[in-house]
């Protein structure tokens, strides 16, 4: 029970010392530069945040571990709707169909999706959880039962 | 006599109400702030679409939907900033049911965020979606995020997980958070858990790792590891390396592998349960890809892939193939790509191609969009399945764009297909600065 209670006052005194001794500057809230289309971070960024180049082959691949490591670094550029266009808990109209405008942006699911993702289904079945997540099912349950 | 359904239908909207209310609550100090702030902003969008499709079923539907967005922040002058964000969307249909409901929306997220000026402190409550190593959840919770000492950084997150219309019931709470160390520029490697709980067997326990590792200038390693403690198997291994030996060179090599037992453990769709005879439950998914991308002039990028997948039960696939794309800013867009899927079964023999532009003329914008996949063998008696599209744009102003497009398809499903959407865009961004009145950006 002692340790416990000593573990319960310690770990919060730890994180606030290490909050405190940090004391790096957060990263900026609006980018500086406004960006239209897709960017080439390399453009203006020589440093690591080149590795952010949008136009890279696999962006789309690795846009989840930057998510992961600094979402405020997105925020900067993207409103939190860019991300619920696709990682959606529940959607009707497919990000391509959304978004004919903008033909040059890899929007899955483009033109008959119906017969295609019994194919990518067989494929990559792991790649529909990663936007439609584990609990959505809401186009899935009309047909799967 | 209730059904489960209702019974959680009724729970969810129930929820949905609450955390509306409860966003809204909490943002009330936020709106009454802007006297002591250093910069006040409102942004928001609003998107209106009419839809007009027939089904499956050969009725004709016209949803109409309209996605709205807001973000109201408070800059403080020491850098921190208080905000609210708030997305969602309804539909009502205007002709036949396009679903079960006539009517129907959606609170996506609202929340409300606090952004710390020192040390990336993050706290956001509400509707969310958590980002945080193995976890990609949306959540009704809290979460906070923060720098450490030593190059450290960690994060948390409770909440109950949003669920729509389940088959199998999800966890009632979810709860994780994400350790890491690195230096800025450097590395990164983060140590990741999340758990699930509910009132029956469909709990989650997972935990991860990833890495960011960046030694060159040209070069990128990113990776994951997940790894299913309910299960003591490894669910996914997911690495990337990128290189690029000159600014208009990018190379970039992939290796994934899934485990589906440990993988689709608890899933909530019967579409990807082990027990529904589309999955194989001891499958194994092992992905090896390539990818390069050269930009021998300024505006134009040509990309070559190829991705082999290998399966330990059912047969092998290879998809490759290339493209190009150019890309004036403010003129013209265009692109096209040629690929072939090449697996062991019938289903896996296919060619896709796809060849569109976009062009704009002062307001107007004009779009084509063609869209081709060609299979060896027929699939419900169709060997050739196309999506051809028309769509034009006028912006009336930065705020204001209204856009229209049709679409004709010939699929398995659907001999003539005949699609349209109409969507007006109306954006705004207004910034009130302490002293300085208000502005439009």
């Amino acid at each position: 029970m002692k340790n416990k209670i000593l573990m319960i006052v310690m770990i919060p005194l730890v994180l606030c010392a290490l909050f405190a001794c940090a004391n790096t500057q957060s990263r900026a809230l609006v980018h500086p530069e406004k960006v239209t289309g897709i960017p080439n971070c390399t453009e203006c960024h020589t440093d690591s945040w080149g590795a952010m180049n949008h136009r890279a082959p696999d962006f789309f691949q690795k846009h989840g571990n930057f998510a992961s490591n600094a979402r405020s670094a997105c925020a900067s550029c993207h409103q939190e709707s860019f991300c619920a266009d696709c990682h959606a808990h529940k959607e009707e109209i497919k990000p391509s169909d959304k978004y004919k405008d903008s033909p040059e942006r890899g929007l899955p699911h483009r033109g008959d999706y119906l017969t295609q993702h019994k194919i990518d289904g067989r494929i990559n079945p792991a790649s529909c959880l990663k936007c439609h997540g584990r609990q959505n099912n809401e186009r899935c349950v009309i047909c799967h039962k | 006599m209730i059904s489960h359904q209702e019974k959680r239908s009724g729970c969810k909207k129930g929820s949905l109400l609450s955390t509306a209310w409860l966003v809204l609550a909490a943002a009330s100090p936020l709106l009454a702030q802007p006297a002591t702030a250093a910069e006040y902003s409102i942004s928001g969008e609003s998107n209106t679409f009419l839809r007009m499709k027939s089904t499956i079923d050969d009725r004709n539907t016209y949803p109409l939907y309209e996605y709205l967005r807001l973000s109201v922040a408070v800059a403080e002058k020491d850098g921190s900033a208080t905000s609210l964000h708030l997305g969602a969307w309804g539909r009502v249909d205007l002709g036949d049911k396009w679903t079960q409901d006539r009517v129907d929306g959606d609170l996506q997220y609202g929340y409300l965020s606090y952004h710390g000026a020192k040390n990336n402190l993050l706290l956001n409550a509400g509707r969310q979606f958590v980002t945080e190593g193995v976890a990609a959840e949306r959540i009704d919770g809290l979460s906070v995020r923060s720098d450490l000492a030593a190059g450290f950084a960690a994060s948390a997150f409770l909440g109950s997980p949003v669920v729509s219309e389940p088959n199998f019931q999800g966890g009632d709470v979810i709860y994780g958070g994400r350790v890491s160390q690195g230096k800025q520029g450097l590395y990164s490697v983060g140590l990741s858990a999340l758990r699930s709980e509910g009132d029956d067997d469909r709990d989650r326990e997972e935990q991860g790792l990833d890495i960011w590792v960046h030694p060159l200038k040209q070069v990128d390693i990113t990776g994951r590891s997940s790894y299913n403690s309910l299960t003591s198997g490894w669910m996914e291994h997911a690495y990337t390396v990128s290189v690029a030996p000159m600014d208009q060179l990018n190379l970039s090599a992939d290796f994934s592998r899934v485990n589906y037992n440990d993988y689709f453990y608890h899933v909530t769709t019967s579409a990807l349960s082990l027990n529904n005879g589309i999955l194989l439950p001891n499958e194994e998914q092992t992905a090896l890809g390539l990818k390069a991308s050269y930009s021998p002039v300024k505006n134009l990028t040509l990309a070559a892939d190829y991705k082999n997948f290998h399966y330990s039960v059912a047969g092998d696939a290879d998809y490759f193939g290339g493209g190009a794309s150019y890309a004036l800013p403010g003129s013209l867009t265009t692109g096209l790509g040629l690929h072939r899927m090449s697996g062991a079964s019938d289903r896996l023999q296919y060619t896709e191609f796809r060849l569109y532009a976009l062009k704009q003329l002062g307001k107007l914008d004009l779009a084509a969009d063609f869209f081709n996949v060609n299979y060896d063998q027929r699939v419900n008696d169709v060997k050739n399945s196309f999506a051809l599209t028309g769509s034009a744009g006028y912006r009336f102003n930065e705020k204001l764009k209204v856009w229209g497009d049709l679409e004709y398809s010939q699929s398995p499903d659907f001999d003539h297909e005949m699609r349209g959407l109409v969507r007006v865009a109306y954006a705004f961004d207004t910034t009130y600065s302490d002293g300085r009145g208000k502005s439009e950006k």
